[in-house]
């Protein structure tokens, strides 16, 4: 790419993002949905919305969830951490791919799981009746809600905190044992407060992922009449019998100003965060502390949140699949079926929907590992203020939900009449899928582009290659592995991916997870359950060939 | 005409100042090593050179042409000075073959399959490493890959060849060897090179001649013999060599000599520098010239050897006179006690 070129790619960027969210800053100005010739400026969506008690509460569940799930995957992720980088846990090479595991199962196969599994009718809820003759946990509540999340989220705080106690300098901890310190005095005078910065920063993470949950409180808070900004949102859809797209457009934008600024404090936490660390000589052999009698303890933790987190809702998930029925006095062998799957030829936009999501997730996937590879290679080695405004630019997109994201595309497509045929083809839900996971798949490539060391491009620029010569001849071939990697990846993020194709939802892109939001509203258990274990069977097999094929899960 | 002109080369990077004004010409079939500590700027000089960093100001012509001026803001980019250059750490790619990195070069000037078949066949030949050609880079041995990297460099026959630091990753008894090899591969191919390394022994080894860089600016530029023999400043003659060093005041001054004093001895130096009499000055004098003698006479001192320390090839002798330290070398092992240690005048040098 000729340096004149590069601009174009940050411009293509720009419009991706910016597009979607300026015509949702216009709807939010306007008296009703865009499209009506009678549309005038107007101030009442904003009076409608901040006036409305709803909201208020909306706000107020999401704020509690944030919180509580904080409080919750926090200690615990930094917990695992240290037990599976820093410590002789027995079987931790086995352990620490499932530890990620759930950062790809979808949140709604998840909820959907933990309804069939622990739900007031669940397989566990009711076989705990029988054995001691009540069921002691509520699950429809705003703490089974908020537990839930948290444990889910433990994933997203072992990532920092364990990459940034595998770049601590061992003899640290080495001096404290010396000193006479057991394992978890080291853990909790040494270990973890010198990765405090990447604990916190974990933390803003997760605070901010909690007000963008919709999944989980879609399912378990809508039986308790519980609500957070997503789902209020969901809700406003059906509210006023026409599309409130003006009233949608303001909530979108108050969680926008929620999470904007949670994105840019992370930024900022994360630049400093590198300061506080005590960076070792790379590849130095260390004995892991060894936990002694304690270990098996520490295997129990792991194991029982695993248990809890990725077995209990999957074993739901796929339990509910195959039974014709389930309830009280119902006894599993006999209801045992492989109707559900059957059932699924009947409905041709079920079908549809898997064939598409693996399309998306495979083609589409690869597409986008494309075009995150023309951005990232744009940025590559080029010191320009182009490159900082792209650094800002993504920003953007972390702090838009999914859910936001694929409702800006669906008014995007309404309202730009020549790409209006696009908006039932899969290249809308590609496109608004390549934005909610533009971060993250720069991430993926720029981590790749990290390790080319430059002199390799250099040494061809000398000998006389042009720079686009240099990408094809030697950046893009030594990053292969990388962009294969990436691909994998977001084939599973694609695969899963729900929120974003609700709102784009129609014949033509029907996908699993939206498809699974849409008939949760009817109620039909069986068919989710078969879609759910075809989902998650699917994001298993990929997950099988990226862990053979030595794929970080931890980008 | 120079193979290469660098004219008042000036660069910044963020606070430092790393190259303050350097200057300097490549003539036809010369080595020219570029010799200073690391932070002196060396490899900055030479990756401007290259096109790799743009200098903030200056001008450099490679066989008579601009390939880069500041005050008209005209740069040639990297890929197309056509030089050749070695990488410290070789930056052998590691998906190409030991043939297909040596035949890049040729490749991008559309030499015909036949004629890339024969050259980079007639070089891997030449550099040993015909055997090696369908290996890759971590099949081969630090010394193989750095061979590797030459005939990269040199295949398409460059107007100047361009070597960072090319030995610092072999090991020590390797780079020996590769000193002297490297230096008639050099001179047989007729190339005219420009090397970094920070090395005194490798510069002085290779180099016709030699540019001594500090803190961006040159301290010295010429033959090996004169940067080790005549130092012009005090920072050549710390920097070269295993030096002694005494401190005292001028006592004496005679046509360029000069008589330093200290507590209780005096010693005459060639005097380096401008010193009125009774300003302090320094003395150096290169370890390899005090030699230990039977009896007194000019620059002789009886001094106490307080210990000698065996080195292998030789034996290293710590001599004390009150606050005057002395190192000598010598063959034999000698016991502590009084002995007399002669420091020649011509030796000396005052600053």
């Amino acid at each position: 790419m000729r340096p004149t070129l590069r601009p174009f790619a940050v411009i293509g960027v720009a419009l991706v993002v910016f597009g979607p969210l300026g015509l949702i800053l216009y709807q939010s100005f306007l008296g009703e949905a865009f499209f009506s010739p009678t549309a005038r400026f107007s101030l009442g969506a904003y009076r409608y919305v901040f006036t409305d008690s709803g909201f208020h509460s909306a706000f107020g569940t999401s704020l509690l969830v944030s919180f509580g799930m904080t409080l919750i995957s926090v200690p615990l992720g930094s917990l695992l951490a240290f037990l599976l980088v820093r410590t002789d846990l027995p079987g931790k090479k086995l352990l620490e791919p499932w530890l990620l595991v759930p950062i790809f199962l979808s949140p709604v196969v998840l909820a959907f799981g933990y309804v069939v599994a622990v739900g007031p009718v669940g397989f566990f809820s009711l076989w705990t009746k029988a054995l001691i003759g009540r069921v002691p946990w509520n699950l429809y509540s705003l703490y089974g809600l908020i537990v839930i999340a948290g444990l889910t989220h433990v994933p997203h705080s072992f990532l920092y905190v364990s990459s940034a106690l595998r770049s601590l300098d061992p003899s640290v901890e080495e001096a404290a044992r010396v000193a006479g310190a057991g394992p978890w005095r080291i853990a909790a005078t040494v270990s973890l407060p010198l990765v405090l910065p990447s604990i916190l920063f974990s933390g803003a993470l997760i605070f901010l992922l909690g007000f963008e949950l919709f999944g989980l409180p879609l399912v378990l808070g809508d039986p308790a009449g519980l609500l957070v900004l997503t789902t209020y949102l969901y809700k406003l859809t059906n509210l006023l019998g026409v599309p409130s797209y003006h009233l949608m457009a303001v909530v979108a934008l108050a969680i926008v100003a929620l999470t904007f600024p949670l994105v840019y404090a992370q930024r900022r936490m994360l630049r400093t965060a590198g300061r506080f660390a005590v960076i070792g000589g790379k590849g130095q052999a260390f004995r892991p502390l060894p936990l002694g009698a304690l270990r098996w303890p520490a295997v129990g933790i792991v194991l029982l949140w695993l248990a809890v987190t990725v077995l209990l809702p999957l074993v739901g998930v796929a339990l509910r699949s195959v039974v014709s029925q389930w309830g009280e006095g119902i006894q599993l062998s006999e209801v045992l079926t492989l109707d559900h799957f059957r059932e699924l030829q009947g409905h041709p936009n079920l079908i549809r929907g898997i064939l598409n999501t693996l399309l998306l997730g495979g083609i589409g996937g690869a597409l986008s590992v494309a075009f995150y590879a023309a951005v990232g290679l744009a940025a590559h080695r080029w010191q320009s203020r182009w490159v900082s405004f792209l650094d800002y630019l993504v920003m953007l997109p972390r702090a838009l939900p999914g859910l936001i994201v694929g409702l800006a595309f669906l008014w995007v497509f309404l309202f730009f009449k020549p790409i209006a045929p696009l908006r039932t083809t899969l290249f809308s839900l590609w496109l608004a899928y390549t934005v909610v996971w533009l971060a993250y798949g720069l991430r993926l490539i720029s981590a790749s582009l990290l390790q080319v060391k430059p002199e390799l491009e250099e040494a061809a620029r000398v000998i006389g290659a042009r720079q686009g010569k240099v990408y094809r001849d030697v950046t893009l071939p030594l990053i292969r592995f990388g962009l294969v990697g990436s691909w994998l990846l977001m084939f599973m993020m694609f695969v899963r991916e729900y929120s974003t194709g609700v709102y784009l939802l129609g014949p033509g892109t029907e996908v699993i997870g939206s498809l699974i939001v849409s008939l949760w509203g009817t109620g039909a258990l069986d068919l989710i359950s078969a879609l759910s274990v075809i989902e998650v069977a699917a994001v298993g097999l990929i997950l099988f060939i990226a862990l053979r094929l030595g794929v970080r899960l931890d980008a | 005409m120079p193979d290469l002109i660098a004219r008042d080369i000036e660069k910044q990077l963020g606070a430092a100042q790393v190259l303050c004004g350097v200057s300097f010409e490549l003539q036809p079939g010369e080595v020219l090593a570029l010799l200073g500590p690391s932070g002196s700027g060396k490899t900055t000089l030479l990756r401007s050179v290259a096109g790799l960093e743009r200098p903030d100001k200056g001008k450099i012509e490679i066989r008579g042409k601009v390939v880069f001026d500041a005050a008209s803001g005209f740069e040639i980019p990297a890929e197309q000075r056509g030089l050749g250059l070695v990488f410290q750490s070789y930056a052998i790619w590691p998906h190409r073959s030991v043939f297909e990195n040596v035949a890049y070069g040729l490749r991008l000037r559309r030499a015909s399959d036949a004629e890339v078949r024969q050259k980079v066949g007639d070089i891997l030949k030449r550099l040993g490493l015909d055997h090696l050609a369908d290996r890759y880079a971590h099949q081969l041995s630090g010394g193989q890959q750095q061979r590797v990297a030459l005939a990269r460099a040199i295949v398409y026959s460059p107007p100047v060849l361009l070597l960072d630091e090319p030995l610092s990753n072999l090991d020590a008894k390797l780079r020996e060897d590769a000193r002297a090899w490297l230096r008639e591969l050099i001179k047989q191919i007729g190339n005219s090179a420009l090397y970094v390394t920070h090395d005194q022994t490798e510069a002085l080894a290779i180099a016709d001649r030699v540019l001594l860089l500090d803190r961006g600016q040159i301290q010295q530029e010429g033959p090996p013999e004169e940067i080790y023999g005549s130092p012009s400043s005090r920072f050549t003659a710390e920097f070269m060599g295993s030096n002694n060093r005494v401190e005292g005041k001028i006592a004496e001054r005679a046509d360029g000599r000069a008589r330093l004093e200290g507590k209780g001895w005096s010693l005459w130096g060639k005097l380096q520098a401008e010193k009125i009499l009774g300003a302090t000055g320094t003395g150096l004098v290169r370890v390899e010239r005090v030699r230990m003698v039977d009896g007194g006479g000019e620059n002789h001192l009886k001094m106490q050897l307080t210990s000698a320390l065996y080195l292998g090839e030789r034996w290293e002798y710590v001599l004390q006179l009150g606050d005057l330290r002395m190192r000598a070398w010598g063959e034999t092992s000698r016991p502590a006690g009084e002995y007399w240690v002669s420091i020649p005048a011509d030796g000396l040098w005052i600053f």
